[in-house]
């Protein structure tokens, strides 16, 4: 009943926001009964001991750019394979279109722990991931006359197109899909939709790339003239948000839905089993922006937190990796352990719900309490 | 003192708070007491508050540091300024409520297929959008589409043009278009014709402002193209955008008498604005009612709201509109039967309409600089005030407590206006005839561009930044917008950035 979209779904929110009005009064309590001391106390607290531009720059390019580079890179080797499955298609080139298919899923996921920006406002995140898949609709597309072009397709709804469609085309129970059953239209219709596809991750790479309409710049320039974050506040608070995003939609809505209704229909990736894979990766995606890490190691949030509470910055970082961990702990495929291994998927919810609570109750506020321009 | 320590509280509100003390403490407390605790806290805070000030002692509530304040939604205000400032969760819901709300919020993002299907049938065979949220992107503000770009998020509404005079058309629903009925469904299931596309043309126009400024304003011109039957002579058309969706549960908890008492049909305090109440057809109380929603105010419930969204948006059924939206025409073909159980549950439509109802609205931020203070001086000056009126109080909305009793600033009197002829679409809307339109909140609109991406506003998107709406404002507010018009570049500014406040 749902899709793997940008999902708001934060059942800790509340708490935190109840918090704010007190914190609010509790400080014009303290300060406002102070004496003029506490205003130079103040004074000295805005001095920073690192530069938030450096997280916020490094952020938009060495994290979000790189991530979606390699979103594109891979996405053009899916279309390489895939055609190569349509010119010869052989068992061998649908097991490496398959595996092309899986190596793409890995940056989107990741990629899934920033979905804002153009990927939302250009209608990017239902182009390419999309769920679920119209079947009724497909199969009347395969069985019309029309011509399969790339322009035929890309004119489909969002869930005829994507990574699901050509999950669905590519796979069945995991990879028991025989390249003998792929018809001549299904094999037709994958290089259209591939092509969208990669038409998508272009446009995704694009849009934030300096060369093309460079959103990155809504982050480098938050606070110095940015239309889009008119503080750097609120631009950290993005990044922050993101990542409670994901955490919360692994936990509450990936992980939990499908197991707590029993119900394997609700389970992404499920025509590949690559579920475990895809969450795996949305929790790498929280550690790649958390470390500013992706191809190279920049200034990342680890620094501000670190710079704040070295604690709380060692035990995030280890909370995440248990995370990873715990949902690679699940015995594959994830869509029979929902019933067979229920403790393991007790286990790998918990650990990602403590990630997110660190998120919401102490990096959000240790963001929301530090001035920045 | 005091203004300090106000005006410092203010100041922070967008989500600064330095004392990193307090705030860890405060953490430490969370975690282990709970949120009973914390309103305790809050209770006790607020005493040791008006304590140290006790030759003047200040509540909260009557803070005057700017007559509108920064909680925009009362008690339902978030501290958000990212592209999540839309679609948060009202902070003061129950545990249960919050339940309820994030059930909603899965429902918001369904996006439906083709029937027969195992995860969200029922789509179509004709419609708009395939899900919520993908027009409401964000909970947010949809647009007309850019160059190259399918719309998405715009739609046309339809009707017949009525032989009878407009008093005599007053107070009737909108007459449905044989073989399209009210609403240009542009897209459709595949082998469905859809029953045509949208065109838009733009024709730029430029104005000059007392003081020289240039500002340029496009006419959009909307033709209806590949139709699959023809569309009869004169038909009228009325384009919108998808509107933001959080903030709903409080205009719907505004009393009835509130809304009317603003209203001055035959405008007895000759100020030339009138103010009107609509008054639609309720198909639940099978009457007609004061219309509070959409942008002619013509939905006089949420749940109506929503479930008119489901079926003539997506072709979606619901206890309330159980007949096809393609009912009688050729894209519904006997193979689908009129069927007996609506596409989407009572149990569905009440959480969705819950969540509407209880999304946050954003604080504002900056609302005590210089320039904003001055902004919101001219805004008033302006009689922009008049109908966005700043301050309401709700009542009391049966079953959403955290939307009643609240002191919000939504810039709205829920009440229609002429707005002249450059914004007129000519299609009567039960009370509101064809050149008024009802007054829009202006809550959020400062965040528009970090939500979604855009600032095209109006109720289609055409002005392309703020200044440009208010110049596109004719008919009851000519004179407010001929006021900014004669304003300095510095004021105007202000204004703007008064604007962007909200």
């Amino acid at each position: 009943m749902k899709c793997y979209n940008e999902q708001v779904r934060r059942p800790n929110a509340r708490f935190y926001w109840m918090l704010f009005p007190c914190l609010l009064l509790a400080f014009a309590f303290v300060n406002g009964c102070g004496n003029d001391d506490e205003t130079d106390e103040h004074q000295q607290n805005n001095v920073e001991v690192f530069e938030v531009g450096t997280i916020l720059n490094n952020f938009a390019n060495t994290v979000v750019l790189a991530t979606y580079a390699n979103l594109d890179a891979k996405a053009g080797e899916l279309l390489t394979a895939v055609k190569a499955l349509a010119a010869d298609n052989s068992q061998q080139n649908l097991v490496k279109a398959q595996n092309a298919w899986k190596a793409t899923r890995t940056p989107w996921e990741q990629s899934e722990a920033f979905l804002f920006g153009p990927v939302d406002t250009q209608g990017l995140d239902p182009a390419l991931d999309s769920w679920p898949v119209d079947s009724v609709n497909l199969q009347s597309v395969l069985n019309s006359g029309d011509t399969l072009t790339i322009d035929f397709v890309s004119g489909l709804e969002d869930t005829q197109k994507g990574f699901h469609t050509i999950e669905f085309l590519l796979f069945r129970e995991g990879n028991q899909r025989q390249v003998a059953d792929i018809t001549e239209r299904e094999l037709k219709y994958l290089v259209s939709t591939t092509e969208n596809l990669k038409d998508s991750t272009s446009q995704l790479y694009l849009a934030w790339a300096p060369e093309g309409e460079n959103f990155s710049s809504a982050f480098s320039q938050a606070g110095q003239g940015s239309a889009v974050y008119p503080s750097q506040s609120a631009a950290l608070q993005e990044i922050v948000n993101g990542m409670i995003v994901i955490a919360d939609e692994v936990a509450n809505g990936k992980l939990s839905e499908p197991y707590n209704q029993s119900d394997t229909t609700l389970v992404e990736s499920q025509f590949s089993f690559n579920s475990i894979s895809d969450f795996q990766d949305n929790i790498r995606g929280i550690q790649n922006v958390y470390l500013g890490e992706v191809v190279i190691d920049g200034e990342g949030l680890n620094e501000f937190v670190n710079s704040k509470e070295p604690a709380l910055d060692a035990r995030f970082q280890t909370e995440v990796q248990a995370a990873i961990d715990a949902i690679g702990a699940i015995p594959h495929p994830f869509r029979d352990a929902i019933t067979a291994e229920r403790g393991a998927i007790q286990a790998a919810i918990d650990a990602v719900s403590t990630v997110q609570q660190t998120l919401e109750q102490n990096i959000l506020p240790l963001v929301q309490s530090s001035e920045f321009n | 003192m005091c203004t300090r320590v106000i005006s410092f509280l203010w100041g922070t509100a967008f989500g600064v708070f330095p004392e990193k003390k307090v705030e860890k403490n405060m953490l430490a407390e969370i975690e282990t007491q709970k949120m009973k605790h914390l309103q305790i806290l809050l209770l006790l805070m607020s005493l040791m508050f008006c304590t140290c000030n006790s030759e003047s002692p200040v509540t909260v509530e009557s803070i005057p540091v700017s007559s509108s304040g920064a909680l925009s939604g009362g008690e339902t205000t978030v501290f958000d300024a990212s592209s999540h400032a839309f679609s948060t969760p009202a902070p003061n819901l129950s545990a249960a409520a919050l339940d309820t709300h994030l059930e909603g919020d899965v429902e918001f993002e369904a996006v439906f297929v083709t029937a027969p299907a195992v995860v969200n049938p029922g789509l179509g065979p004709i419609y708009n959008n395939i899900s919520c949220i993908n027009c409401h992107v964000r909970d947010g503000r949809g647009r007309p589409p850019r160059v190259n770009e399918q719309v998405v998020s715009l739609l046309i509404r339809l009707s017949l043009p009525n032989s009878e005079s407009e008093a005599d058309m007053l107070g009737k629903p909108p007459i449905p278009v044989p073989g399209f009925g009210t609403q240009l469904n542009n897209r459709a299931i595949f082998g469905t014709p859809p029953e045509g596309t949208i065109e838009i043309d733009y024709t730029e126009r430029s104005l000059t402002t007392a003081d020289g400024m240039r500002v340029h304003l496009r006419t959009p011109q909307y033709t209806v193209k590949q139709t699959y039957h023809p569309l009869p002579e004169g038909v009228e058309m009325s384009p919108r955008v998808a509107p933001v969706v959080f903030g709903l549960g409080l205009l719907e908890a505004i009393p009835e008498e509130t809304i009317l008492a603003y209203a001055d049909e035959a405008d007895v305090n000759s100020d030339g604005i009138s103010g009107k109440p609509n008054f639609v057809w309720d198909v639940v109380k099978q009457k007609n009612v004061l219309g509070r929603f959409g942008w002619k105010a013509n939905q006089p419930t949420l749940l109506q709201q929503v479930a008119s969204a489901y079926h003539d948006d997506m072709g979606i059924t619901t206890s309330l509109f159980p007949i096809e939206n393609s009912a009688g025409q050729p894209q519904h073909t006997k193979t689908m039967r009129l069927q007996s159980t609506p596409e989407v549950s009572d149990d569905i439509l009440e959480v969705v309409t819950f969540y509407v109802q209880t999304l946050a609205v954003p604080a504002r931020r900056n609302v005590d600089t210089p320039q904003v203070l001055q902004g919101e001086q001219l805004f008033a000056q302006a009689q922009c005030a008049s109908c966005h009126v700043p301050t309401v109080r709700t009542g009391v909305l049966s079953g959403v407590p955290a939307v009643s009793n609240q002191t919000i600033h939504p810039y709205t009197d829920m009440l229609l206006h002429d707005m002249g002829p450059g914004l007129a679409d000519y299609r009567p809307d039960f009370h509101a005839s064809g050149t008024e339109w009802r007054t829009p909140p202006l809550w959020g609109i400062g965040l528009l561009k970090t939500v979604n991406g855009h600032s095209n506003f109006l109720h289609d998107g055409r002005a392309r930044n703020l200044m440009e709406a208010i110049l596109w404002h004719g008919g009851e507010a000519e004179a407010s917008r001929q006021a900014v018009e004669r304003m300095s570049q510095t004021e105007r500014n202000a204004l703007i950035a008064f604007l962007e406040s909200l």
